[in-house]
C-alpha cells in the first residue's frame, strides 16, 4: 500500500502540471467548439452543432481530413518499410558500427525543421536540383511536380519521422532472443520463414509503438506541410492554423482539432487491437 | 533411426580452441551426454551438430552422410534449449505445429500429431494456452513436444533442465528418459550435472578444455576414470599428493607427502617409481574401521555433517593430510563424533593414481573402446 501511495506521490507534481497546462486548455475549447460563429463579429454566444456538421457534410473539409489520414498512414508505412531493415541491421552489426549508425539516424534531428524543409524545397521545387538535373540530361522536358502535392509531403515527412521509427524498432528487434531464431531454424524454417513467422510478430510491440508515434506526429505536423504543401495543399493541422489565425473562426478550428484528435485515437485503438492480436499480446 | 558420427570436429575462436578434434559416435537410438564444466566446449559441439556454429575443421556424419555444410533448417533435428525458446506469440498448439507445418502436414493429421506430441509430454489439455500462461516445467514440456513432433533424426538437448527447480528436474529426468526410450531417437544431451548425465545416458562423454577425457558407459566412467580430471570431476573425491615408491604392473605402492603409505590397483600408464603423482579417492571409498589392519592409518574425526541419507566426516590422518569420508547414515560408523579416533583404510581397487600432479586435464587421451 505504501509503495502505491509513494508512486502516486511521485507522479503528482508532473500530473498537476500536465492537467493544468495541457488538459485544462483543451477542455476549455470544448464549449468553444459548440459556439456559433459570425464572420467579422466573432462568437455570438449561441450554441450550435454546425461547426461539427459542416466538417461531416462539406466536401472541402472531408477532402482535407482524408488527405491528412492518407498522409499519416503513408508516412507511417514508408517509415516502417525503410526503418525496419535499417533497425534490423543495427542489431546485427558490431558495437562501433552500431554507434555510427545510431548517430547517423539521430543526426537529422539536430537540424531545425525549417532548415530541413528548405533543403527539400531546394531539391524538389520546379526549378530545384532534381528537376534541373533531369532536364539537363534530357530525361524530361518540363519540370515534374514534386512539391505542393502528396508525394512531396510524403518524402519530406518520412525523412523527418524516420528516426522516431528506427529508435522504437531497434530495442524491439534486439529483444527477440537468438535462441528463438535458432529454435525456428531447427524446426526446418528458412530465413524468410523465420522472419515472417517469428521475428516480425515478435517485434509487433515495437512496430506498434513506432507506428503510433509516427502517425500521431505526422497528422498533427504543421511546419513541414505548410512549407512543402504551400498555402493551397492543406492538411488538417494547417487548416486549423488558418481557421484560428487567418479567418479567426475559432469555433470551427476547435471543432476540427477535436475531430482530428478523435480520429487519431480511433486509429491508435484499432491498430492496437489488430497488431496486438497478431503479436499474441492480447 | 540414424547414427551420428563426429570426425575430428574442431572449433577455434581466434586463438582459443573451444573444441579440439573431437571424434565420437552416437549409435542408432543411443542417448549420449556431453558432460563437463562450463567452458569445456560441450555446447559448442552441440551447436555444431545443430548447424548453428560452423566448425573450423572436421566432419559431422549422420548415417554416413556428411551434413557438415547442410544448413540447420535442412538437418531434421530437434533442439531443446535451456531457455525453452518457445514462440511467445503463438499458442501451445501453434508452437508444436510449427515444425510439422514446415513439413507440409495439414488438417486432421496436423491436429492428431500435435495432440499426440502433447499427450506424450503429458500436457494434452494445454493446446490453446500461450507459453506465458504456463509454468517453467510446462514450458519445457511444450518445447520438448515441439522438437519431437516432426520426428527428427537427432534430438539435441542444451542443458534443458538447468532452469528448473530440483524436484521438477528429477521428475523431468524420468520423463525425458521414458520418452527417449519410447521414441528411440538418437540423442545428444549437454549438461554440467553429472547425476543427470549418469542417470539418463547410455554413454557419457566427459569433456574438458575442448578435449574428450573419456567416452564410456556411466558405470565405467564412475568406476574406472581414465584421467585424473575424470576421477576428480565425477563423484565427490579426495585428491592427495603422493610419490610412487614401487610398481608392479598396475599395482603400485605410494607414500603420501606426510609419510602415510597406501596401495593402488589403478596406476595410469607412464608413471614411473620416484615420480610425484596425484592420488584420487572417492569420499565413499574412504573406509572407517574400528580396528587397525594392513595399510590402515590412524585418524581423528574433525567434523561430522549429516546430509540426509549419508553422513560426511572431515578427518585428519595422523601425520597426513585432511580427508573427507562419506558413509551411509544407517551404518555403524555414522555415529562417530568429532574428536573420536578411527582407523582409515583404502581399497586398492578404488585408489586412482595419475601422472599429472596438477590434476589438470591432459592434452590428449586414448579413447575407450566401444562397449
Amino acid at each position: 500500500m505504501s509503495t502505491r501511495l509513494a508512486a502516486w506521490g511521485l507522479m503528482s507534481p508532473l500530473g498537476v502540471v500536465l492537467l493544468l497546462i495541457f488538459v485544462a486548455p483543451v477542455l476549455f475549447m470544448v464549449p468553444l467548439s459548440f459556439q456559433e460563429y459570425i464572420p467579422g463579429m466573432g462568437t455570438s454566444g449561441a450554441w450550435t452543432l454546425e461547426n461539427y456538421t459542416q466538417i461531416a457534410t462539406d466536401g472541402y473539409y472531408r477532402e482535407i481530413i482524408g488527405r491528412t489520414l492518407v498522409l499519416g498512414l503513408g508516412v507511417t508505412a514508408l517509415c516502417l518499410l525503410l526503418g525496419y531493415p535499417l533497425a534490423w541491421c543495427m542489431t546485427r552489426v558490431g558495437p562501433r558500427l552500431r554507434l555510427a549508425l545510431t548517430l547517423l539516424v539521430i543526426f537529422p534531428m539536430l537540424l531545425n525543421l525549417v532548415v530541413r524543409a528548405f533543403g527539400w524545397i531546394a531539391l524538389l521545387a520546379d526549378h530545384g536540383l532534381i528537376n534541373n538535373l533531369l532536364m539537363d540530361w534530357g530525361l524530361i522536358e518540363a519540370p515534374v511536380r514534386m512539391m505542393f502535392n502528396l508525394s512531396g509531403l510524403l518524402v519530406g515527412m518520412t525523412h523527418i519521422y524516420l528516426p522516431f521509427m528506427v529508435l522504437m524498432l531497434v530495442p524491439a528487434i534486439q529483444s527477440v532472443p537468438q535462441d528463438v531464431h535458432d529454435a525456428a531454424a531447427t524446426l526446418a524454417a528458412g530465413r524468410a520463414r523465420i522472419f515472417w513467422s517469428v521475428t516480425l510478430p515478435m517485434t509487433a510491440p515495437g512496430i506498434l509503438a513506432g507506428s503510433i508515434l509516427v502517425f500521431v506526429l505526422s497528422i498533427s505536423a504543421l511546419v513541414t506541410p505548410r512549407m512543402l504543401g504551400g498555402a493551397t495543399y492543406k492538411v488538417v493541422a494547417t487548416l486549423i492554423y488558418d481557421e484560428f489565425l487567418l479567418t479567426l473562426n475559432w469555433p470551427s478550428g476547435a471543432a476540427l482539432a477535436f475531430v482530428l484528435t478523435i480520429i487519431a485515437l480511433a486509429v491508435v485503438a484499432l491498430s492496437n487491437r489488430v497488431l496486438g492480436r497478431w503479436g499474441g499480446l492480447s | 533411426m540414424p547414427e551420428l558420427t563426429l570426425e575430428n570436429l574442431r572449433k577455434e575462436y581466434g586463438g582459443h580452441v573451444a573444441a579440439a578434434n573431437i571424434s565420437l559416435t552416437v549409435a542408432d537410438g543411443e542417448f549420449v551426454s556431453l558432460l563437463g564444466p562450463s567452458g569445456c566446449g560441450k555446447t559448442t559441439v552441440l551447436r555444431m551438430v545443430a548447424g548453428l556454429i560452423a566448425p573450423t575443421s572436421g566432419r559431422i556424419l549422420v548415417d554416413g552422410r556428411d551434413i557438415t555444410r547442410v544448413p540447420t533448417h535442412q538437418r531434421q533435428i530437434g533442439l531443446v534449449f535451456q531457455s525453452y525458446a518457445l514462440f511467445p506469440h503463438m499458442t501451445v498448439f501453434d508452437n508444436v505445429a510449427f515444425g510439422l507445418r514446415r513439413q507440409g502436414v495439414r488438417g486432421a493429421e496436423l491436429q492428431q500429431r500435435v495432440q499426440q506430441a502433447l499427450a506424450s509430454v503429458r500436457l494434452p489439455d494445454h493446446a490453446r494456452r500461450y507459453p506465458r500462461q504456463l509454468s517453467g516445467g510446462q514450458q519445457q514440456r511444450v518445447a520438448l513436444a515441439r522438437s519431437i513432433a516432426p520426428q527428427p533424426q537427432l534430438l539435441l538437448f542444451d542443458e534443458p533442465l538447468s532452469n528448473l527447480d530440483a524436484a521438477l528436474r528429477d521428475e523431468m529426468q524420468f520423463e525425458l528418459k521414458r520418452l527417449q526410450r519410447e521414441l528411440g531417437i538418437t540423442t545428444l544431451f549437454v549438461t554440467h550435472d553429472q547425476t543427470e548425465a549418469m542417470s539418463l545416458s547410455d554413454r557419457v562423454c566427459v569433456l574438458a578444455e575442448g578435449v574428450v577425457q573419456q567416452y564410456d558407459r556411466p558405470e565405467i566412467i564412475y568406476d574406472r576414470p581414465a584421467t585424473a580430471f575424470v576421477a576428480r570431476f565425477i563423484g565427490r573425491s579426495n585428491r592427495l599428493d603422493a610419490r610412487l615408491e614401487a610398481r608392479d604392473g598396475a599395482q603400485c605402492h605410494l607414500r603420501l607427502a606426510q609419510g602415510a603409505r597406501l596401495v593402488s590397483h589403478h596406476a595410469a600408464a607412464g608413471v614411473a617409481p620416484g615420480e610425484s603423482v596425484a592420488v584420487v579417492v572417492r569420499q565413499e571409498d574412504v573406509l572407517l574401521l574400528s580396528q587397525a589392519g594392513e595399510h590402515t592409518h590412524r585418524a581423528r574425526i574433525l567434523l561430522r555433517s549429516f546430509v540426509g541419507s549419508r553422513v560426511q566426516y572431515a578427518l585428519q590422518l595422523d601425520g597426513g593430510p585432511e580427508l573427507i569420508a562419506e558413509v551411509a547414515a544407517s551404518a555403524d560408523q555414522a555415529q562417530l563424533q568429532p574428536g573420536d579416533g578411527v582407523h582409515v583404510g583404502f581399497r586398492p581397487e578404488r585408489v586412482y593414481v595419475h601422472a599429472d600432479a596438477s590434476g589438470r586435464a591432459p592434452a590428449a587421451v586414448p579413447m575407450q573402446a566401444r562397449p
